[in-house]
């Protein structure tokens, strides 16, 4: 008996991996490309996650879907952008060197491509918090003609047509129709576990002057940049303008004194994920902490905290932009399960 | 023992049958007006109370949550699966099918009312992705900020300053939101749900309403209503456009239907 076992065991993988059909293989190879699969975690000392995955189960073949749709050009009107055209990896999933991002035929947006990690812990995306729901952010670039232009109606039939696709979306959620449901879930299952939080910070591996750095960081930025996420998802004026031409939160709140207000970022990553600010206008750490120090212009949405500047000398801004480095996640970086799939 | 299951399993169609001849149903049918005029998508002229001209080249709205009422003031509340979208009806003027609903399982009795959420309840506007009618692809989700489109109103007017000579109110979002219950009474005599009699309800909708019940519209004025403060007063005339033009009751052929 065991020793039928034994000659049927391999037999049967064989039988699996190449007489079987092509959905139960589809598996096979989305275990196998994305192992181990990016789970939903949270890390010790992090707060619950927003995003409730038990709705939307990660598995190895919904989040390598995820994956492709993330980096398919197709899902552009013509073809041309990406969700990874504005969300490099090697950038934290920003866009580098580019204070606002160029979309389809190369109009511009207004507003710079924000890295994209621990989304999950978001209550609401976007840098006015226009976007409720990690399941419908996709909408927003989808169909925003400065970025890829298309509609659903567009989008799904060219999903629908390509015999990949179809496989890949039974693999991931079993027979029927590719709906803007399953897209969204899939994309959910990729954008929604890419995890950071293995920096030399979370790994307690400071060197003194980065220390000096965390410090200060404790004392002047944590309010805001709240440890262990680096943010506390608030809407603040960090005294960019006295008169912001970009009306920020308002447009969402419909409150007057949220004009010029965005959502206070994450810092992890922030050395990889210039340029700055919600126009990008910062090209580097040490523009920015200079910024905090002696540029801070009054209005009615500057946060208290930050009137009159913050005050710090030109050896504590480099001892801040000295930790501020200490944030990036080589391993979420270089992270193969993340990068480009091959086709 | 054999030949006893195969009985048992020949006769569950048959049971299964009994279950559902008692859910019956009732039907709501929708004819969409201005004024006393039916609505001709593109085609027909219309004026609003302040004499303005317009046509109309869409029209669609979500009617969600219908319940029926009862003579002793409870309620009917059809049940529907938790994660679908069963609830939620997308009324399109372009699509005639869309203008007919049905209320499913609902017991034999006599039922009063009709009410009924015009839009979206806030649960369903700040959830996740969605099917069914509140599929985002069926174009009625606002993509650069999360929430649902209640109503949309299109078309032109010579009076619009807008290109084109268009209007364009969309009303959605809101806090609090611009969802409106509507409650109508089916007055004198209730409906009658039987098993041998199935009840038609005529609802008459009257754009004209929208642009005037409450707070008068000029499109001269407001071309564009796209956010939820440009909105609220056509929300808040919404209500106003419902009304039970009359009622039907016919034979129900046999086995349901």
């Amino acid at each position: 008996m065991r020793r039928r076992a034994v000659i049927l065991l391999p037999l049967i993988v064989v039988v699996l991996l190449f007489a079987a059909n092509g959905v139960l293989r589809q598996r096979l190879a989305d275990a196998v490309e994305s192992f181990p699969t990016p789970r939903p975690a949270v890390p010790p000392g992090w707060p619950a996650p927003r995003y409730d995955f038990s709705a939307n189960p990660v598995t190895a073949s919904g989040f390598e879907l995820g994956r492709r749709l993330f980096h398919d050009p197709r899902l552009s009107r013509d073809g041309s952008i990406s969700c990874a055209s504005c969300h490099q990896q090697f950038a934290a999933f920003a866009h580098l060197d580019h204070r606002v991002s160029h979309g389809l035929n190369g109009a511009n947006g207004t507003r710079n491509a924000p890295p994209l990690f621990n989304l999950a812990w978001q209550p609401e995306l976007m840098w006015d918090g226009a976007i409720h729901n990690l399941e419908l952010q996709p909408l927003a670039p989808l169909g925003n003609p400065v970025e890829m232009g298309e509609t659903l109606e567009g989008v799904l039939p060219k999903l629908r047509a390509d015999a990949g696709y179809r496989r890949r979306f039974e693999a991931a959620f079993g027979p029927g129709e590719i709906d803007s449901r399953r897209m969204l879930l899939a994309l959910t299952q990729f954008v929604g576990t890419l995890h950071s939080a293995d920096s030399r910070y979370d790994r307690d591996e400071l060197s003194a002057q980065e220390r000096e750095g965390l410090a200060l960081f404790r004392q002047h930025c944590a309010s805001c940049h709240r440890e262990p996420l680096f943010t506390d998802y608030s809407y603040r004026g960090n005294g960019l303008d006295a008169d912001s031409a970009d009306l920020g939160r308002s447009v969402i709140s419909g409150k007057a004194e949220d004009r010029g207000r965005f959502k206070v970022p994450s810092l992890r990553n922030v050395a990889v994920s210039a340029p700055y600010m919600h126009d990008g206008r910062f090209d580097t750490l040490a523009q920015v902490l200079r910024h905090y120090a002696s540029g801070i212009q009054d209005s009615a949405a500057l946060d208290p905290a930050l009137r009159g500047g913050l005050s710090l000398n030109p050896e504590q801004q480099q001892a801040l932009v000295a930790f501020l480095e200490s944030l990036t996640d080589e391993a979420f970086l270089q992270d193969d399960r993340y990068a480009e799939p091959l086709p | 023992m054999r030949r006893a299951a195969l009985l048992i399993l020949a006769m569950l169609p048959g049971l299964a049958a009994c279950g559902r001849a008692l859910e019956l149903d009732a039907e709501i049918d929708i004819s969409h007006v201005v004024g006393s005029e039916p609505l001709r998508l593109d085609e027909g002229q219309y004026r609003n109370a302040a004499g303005e001209a317009f046509t109309v080249q869409r029209l669609r709205y979500y009617l969600s949550l219908p319940r029926l009422r009862r003579a002793d003031g409870s309620w009917f509340e059809p049940q529907h699966p938790a994660e679908s979208a069963d609830a939620y009806h997308l009324v399109d003027e372009a699509k005639a099918e869309s203008r007919r609903l049905r209320i499913t399982g609902l017991p034999a009795g006599k039922y009063v009312g009709i009410e009924f959420l015009l839009g979206v309840d806030d649960a369903r506007n700040h959830a996740g992705a969605q099917t069914g009618a509140l599929d985002p692809a069926r174009g009625m989700f606002w993509t650069w900020k999360s929430g649902y489109i209640f109503l949309v109103l299109e078309g032109t007017s010579p009076q619009s300053p807008a290109s084109g000579g268009r209007y364009s109110y969309h009303v959605g979002g809101g806090e609090p939101s611009l969802a409106r219950r509507i409650y109508l009474p089916f007055g004198e005599r209730p409906i009658r749900v039987e098993e041998r009699v199935k009840p038609t309800v005529h609802l008459a909708v009257d754009v004209g309403a929208l642009l005037s019940a409450v707070n008068p519209v000029r499109i001269a004025q407001l071309p564009e209503a796209m956010d939820p403060v440009a909105a609220r007063p056509l929300a808040d005339n919404a209500a106003a456009m419902f009304r039970v033009d009359h009622l039907h009751h016919e034979p129900r052929r046999r086995g349901g239907g």
